[in-house]
């Protein structure tokens, strides 16, 4: 009778500690759900830094979400000057060079404090979510949820969520050994209200001459394209494939892009041009790992920021059709 | 390494500096192929008549390969003219074959460089315009792939 009673006992605080578990799954999942929200539906003003490696960068950031959409604006404050302006998905970036302001349009992408994806239900299957302590970032409090990669294929994530708003304050981006290789995160943050738009502009001289940068990358035809990507490591997908015309090459590069929603993954195909010295290898820049090869006559090269292990695994996933 | 080994052969090369390509022709079969197929490029061209011993083992092969003269032979002197003839063209077959290859993967195999010498800035750019999201590339993509 004691012994069933102590089995019964243990057993339901064993549920309870998984269903405790399930539901800070739960929580953190939804945590970042609504972070995801509030970065593109809230209007704030503020400052972020952006640190990789040895290098750091201060940038402010005005984001408003009127009737009529998203604008946002992002002043570069240190280093060389950077004005990157953008309406809903279409983002222009203002840079001087020369006495020149070169001005280049392209589509939207995720943008801090909008890093995470709409869908969590993309990144679920790659990650573990967990909720941390609570901390403080740029004068607010804040949620702190761990995304666990659940393989080599990716890294960590440390995400702070302000618990009044919900909105994304900083991320970080964590090593295999847990070290912070990026971060990005705000050091001052205001909510904003209102309708004027007097903001909406770069700052730059306009007397300036100005230069539109080329456009952008043509889209690849799979059939001309005599390799595939034969087994792509679980979570990730194919998101686009261009041809990139790189600076110094005659013929354009074709790019393929991969994401498992957080990670990003280029691989670039090039048929190998007579007495050009191909490069082979693996290297690191900050989180940033490439990897090259050469197979059947091409240069293949991965960029990612990603572990090693995903590179590598990427560029030997390259198999060409015809084979020689 | 192929034109160190050049260079030592023409004197260019103190055999003092040259410890790691000796060391490497010793360990090295690649490197020792280059060094005699060198030399036996050199003979040729000098007109040496002695060609180093890969070369004569490789003719001595090749003659052995030759179907056998069945036919009744004239004379001891003419028949050895015949042997040598033989051997000079599969000599000079083997050396124009020699040439042209040599041609065709300095073409195909250009020596490769490592990624870590020359991080290649255009592609992690067009990496960075590309992915759906990165941070670095609104920020400071510039300070990058402006000091290539």
């Amino acid at each position: 009778m004691k012994k069933t009673f102590l089995i019964s006992i243990v057993f339901a605080f064993l549920s309870l500690l998984s269903g405790v578990l399930f539901a800070a799954q739960d929580d953190a999942w939804l945590l970042l759900q609504k972070a995801s929200q509030a970065a593109r539906e809230l209007s704030y003003k503020g400052v972020f830094v952006y640190q990789s490696g040895n290098t750091s960068k201060s940038v402010q950031l005005t984001h408003m979400n009127y009737a009529q959409g998203e604008y946002a604006l992002m002043v570069v404050l240190d280093g060389a000057p950077r004005e990157v302006l953008s309406q809903g998905s279409d983002v222009v970036i203002f840079s001087p060079k020369n006495e020149k302001i070169m001005i280049e349009k392209k589509r939207g992408q995720n943008m801090f404090p909008a890093l995470l994806p709409s869908n969590m239900d993309a990144i679920k299957s790659s990650y573990q979510a967990l909720n941390g302590a609570l901390e403080r970032v740029g004068g607010r409090d804040a949620f702190v949820v761990n995304l666990t990669p659940k393989d080599q294929m990716r890294y960590g994530y440390k995400f702070w969520v302000d618990i009044e708003f919900g909105l994304l304050l900083k991320a970080m981006t964590l090593g295999e050994r847990g070290d912070a290789l990026e971060q990005i995160g705000f050091s001052q943050i205001t909510l904003m209200g209102g309708q004027n738009m007097d903001w909406f502009k770069p700052k730059f001289d306009p007397s300036k001459s100005y230069e539109m940068d080329q456009e952008a990358p043509a889209k690849a035809n799979a059939a001309d394209m005599d390799w595939d990507v034969a087994q792509l490591p679980s979570g990730y997908r194919k998101v686009d494939q261009v041809k990139q015309s790189v600076h110094g090459k005659t013929l354009p590069v074709t790019q393929m892009i991969f994401s498992d929603g957080l990670a990003s993954i280029s691989i670039f195909i090039e048929p190998l041009a007579k007495g050009a010295r191909p490069k082979v290898g693996h290297t690191v820049v900050g989180a940033t790992h490439f990897f090259a090869l050469v197979n059947e006559g091409h240069q293949v090269m991965v960029i990612g920021e990603v572990p090693e292990a995903a590179v590598t695994q990427f560029a030997k996933a390259v198999n060409f059709k015809n084979k020689k | 390494m192929k034109e160190q080994i050049s260079a030592l052969m023409d004197d260019d090369l103190a055999l003092e500096d040259a410890k790691y390509l000796m060391t490497a022709l010793k360990a090295n079969g690649e490197a020792s192929k280059s060094w005699s197929t060198y030399h036996l490029i050199g003979d040729v061209i000098r007109g040496n008549r002695v060609l180093r011993h890969d070369m004569t083992a490789s003719i001595m092969q090749e003659i052995a390969k030759q179907p056998a003269v069945l036919a009744p032979q004239p004379s001891l002197v003419k028949s050895k003219q015949v042997v040598w003839s033989v051997a000079a063209s599969v000599a000079a077959v083997f050396f124009v074959g020699l040439v042209v290859l040599h041609q065709q993967s300095q073409e195909a195999n250009v020596a490769p460089i490592e990624i870590a010498q020359a991080v290649p800035a255009d592609y992690l750019r067009a990496h960075q315009s590309m992915s759906p999201s990165n941070a670095a590339y609104f920020i400071q993509p510039a300070a990058f792939s402006q000091d290539k």
